[in-house]
């Protein structure tokens, strides 16, 4: 009975700092959505915490007209749905071979990319090598580079090493060449780890900020990162202070509308692929 | 069977792995030779061949710099407070979250937990730039409380604790994974003698889970301790504003404003080709100390 007692307690007692834990990671983003449909004179007083007040719509009518914003959007969006098929598709050429004991430069590669995982070149003769390669300015520039990451190769060839054989065997016995049965029999079978590293390259080419930084200069090619570090951080007023005073936004509403807005595309993939990911992250971390 | 015969076997797979070998010497293989640059006069028009060997001038230089030096500081701090602030979170977290037994409560709150680890820095700047701001959630706490709000964004004081726990928020509940993984490795015998022998399942946790995770820690660790001096320029420059530039201006940061946007090329190569090395010095070091200690260990 009294060892009952402690366990329940016990239970509860972790439960309750996890759930504190929990909402310290949420609360931002809660206060920053209230923020966001809240009126300005309200955030001005301080009085909006993790609910709106005074609600109001108006600062996301002024965020979703901006013309920019969406341009940027659209960059990015195209980048990330062009770079991720490339990704996966160059990635898994690269690690079906690696996965075969039969290939005969299967060992020599695999060093040959986990070199790249140990040493990384510094940024300047990586600045200057893509610049030579005419990748300035140059949309390819955010696709390009993240088309194989070692971490994510050696997840998926430890995946493809797993899968069994005879499937193969037996195309191969039909008169399958390695084409085919990649495409038909392979892919298929790969669901779960094409949807991991599906999230973790579109992750990486929606979020990345350093090459546009270094090599986008064009309004016109900027990324949603760097615009929204345009609007967020750089010091930047969206809208001209004298009057705002009578409007129902100002630069700090306008400033949370847009985080939420770039959050929102990952919050929605999120919960699909949820269930792979915890996987490919095991995979990837134990092995490699 | 020689390389030619497999080739002539196998030429399908031969043609799949181009494109990604491509990539690793384009974008991976080529600019480690630019290290070279670091022991050259790097000049624009005369290219990276054609620049005149200098031998370790850029490297005498920096050390002679003030510059360097607060840069370096900042960086052993920020990275310092880093490993011994943030390593132990996602331990704790894990040891927490594996003693849940409501799966659905487990599940709810290791979804909250791995999803900062999606958001950009940029983004999580924004979050903190408003949080902290003059009127922001935590200077209406303050108020509450009857305090004066505080520029924390422009004071000195915050700007390192404020780059070591926005890496806690955004990183400890994804790394959570690999030390629940590392958990549920452990053979369920031990714990059965253990209950036995009349332990709780707090003196469990304490005398068994955590020893037992001792191996995979140590690598983790290993593997922080390597990334020690990289700090990550995303992370820092999106915080920083002119008024922190002093306290927090890393190793990544400098050479991006000194060595990409004033050109000087040479002179900050020879800084990250500093940075490297010190990196693995410490790995190779940590290494061989941790393979002593988990030996001793055993005695």
């Amino acid at each position: 009975m009294r060892r009952k007692i402690i366990d329940k307690l016990y239970d509860g007692i972790i439960a309750l700092f996890l759930s504190i834990v929990g909402i310290i990671m949420i609360v931002p983003l809660l206060s920053v959505l209230a923020t966001s449909l809240s009126k300005s004179i309200a955030v001005e007083a301080g009085k909006v915490f993790l609910l709106p007040v005074d609600i109001t719509l108006a600062s996301w009518r002024y965020i979703l007209l901006r013309a920019d914003l969406w341009r940027s959007f659209g960059v990015t969006f195209l980048a990330t749905v062009i770079g991720t098929t490339l990704a996966l598709i160059i990635t898994a050429f690269l690690a079906y071979p690696l996965s075969k004991k039969y290939f005969a430069l299967a060992k020599i590669l695999g060093v040959f990319v986990i070199i790249t995982m140990i040493f990384k070149a510094p940024i300047i003769p990586y600045f200057l090598t893509i610049k030579n390669l005419g990748l300035f300015d140059n949309f390819f520039v955010l696709v390009l580079p993240h088309t194989v990451t070692a971490y994510n190769l050696v997840i998926m060839r430890s995946f493809f090493s797993q899968l069994p054989a005879d499937l193969e065997e037996s195309a191969k016995i039909d008169g399958a060449g390695y084409f085919k049965i990649f495409w038909r029999i392979l892919l298929p079978m790969s669901k779960p780890v094409m949807a991991t590293l599906g999230l973790f390259y579109s992750v990486m080419i929606w979020n990345q900020f350093l090459h546009p930084i270094l090599f986008i200069q064009s309004q016109a090619l900027f990324p949603l990162q760097l615009r929204l570090r345009q609007y967020i951080t750089a010091g930047e007023d969206l809208v001209n202070s004298s009057i705002t005073e009578l409007l129902d936004y100002n630069d700090v509403t306008l400033k949370s509308a847009t985080i939420i807005f770039a959050v929102v595309p990952i919050l929605m993939v999120y919960p699909y692929i949820q269930k792979y990911f915890v996987k490919g992250a095991m995979l990837g971390s134990v092995k490699g | 069977m020689g390389l030619k015969e497999n080739i002539k076997k196998y030429w399908e797979l031969y043609l799949m792995v181009i494109p990604g070998i491509i990539f690793f010497i384009l974008f991976k293989y080529v600019p480690m030779l630019g290290i070279t640059i670091a022991f050259k006069d790097y000049g624009i028009f005369t290219g990276i061949k054609d620049s005149p060997w200098v031998g370790l001038k850029h490297f005498k230089a920096f050390f002679e710099y003030p510059d360097f030096w607060r840069v370096f500081n900042n960086t052993m701090i920020i990275g310092f407070l880093k490993i011994v602030l943030s390593f132990p979170v996602p331990i704790v977290l894990s040891l927490l979250l594996n003693e849940v037994r409501n799966l659905k409560f487990k599940k709810t709150v290791q979804t909250v937990f791995y999803i900062p680890h999606f958001f950009s820095w940029v983004i999580i700047a924004g979050l903190t730039f408003d949080l902290l701001s003059a009127n922001g959630v935590v200077n209406s706490l303050l108020g509450m409380l009857g305090y004066e709000p505080i520029l924390f964004m422009q004071r000195t004081e915050y700007f390192r604790l404020i780059v070591v726990l926005t890496g806690i928020w955004r990183d400890a509940g994804w790394g959570t994974i690999v030390i629940l993984a590392a958990i549920s490795g452990i053979n369920p015998s031990v714990y059965e003698a253990a209950k036995i022998d009349g332990a709780g399942r707090f003196k469990q946790m304490l005398n068994i889970t955590l020893p037992l995770l001792v191996p995979t820690l140590l690598v983790l660790l290993l593997l922080q301790i390597g990334r020690f001096l990289d700090i990550g320029f995303e992370h820092v420059y999106n915080l920083l504003t002119p008024m922190t530039q002093s306290v927090g201006d890393t190793i990544d940061t400098y050479v991006y404003r000194v060595g990409i946007l004033q050109g000087q090329f040479s002179a900050t190569t020879a800084i990250g080709v500093f940075q490297s090395v010190v990196g693995l010095t410490l790995v190779l070091a940590f290494n061989k100390l941790s393979k002593k200690f988990s030996e001793g260990g055993i005695i």
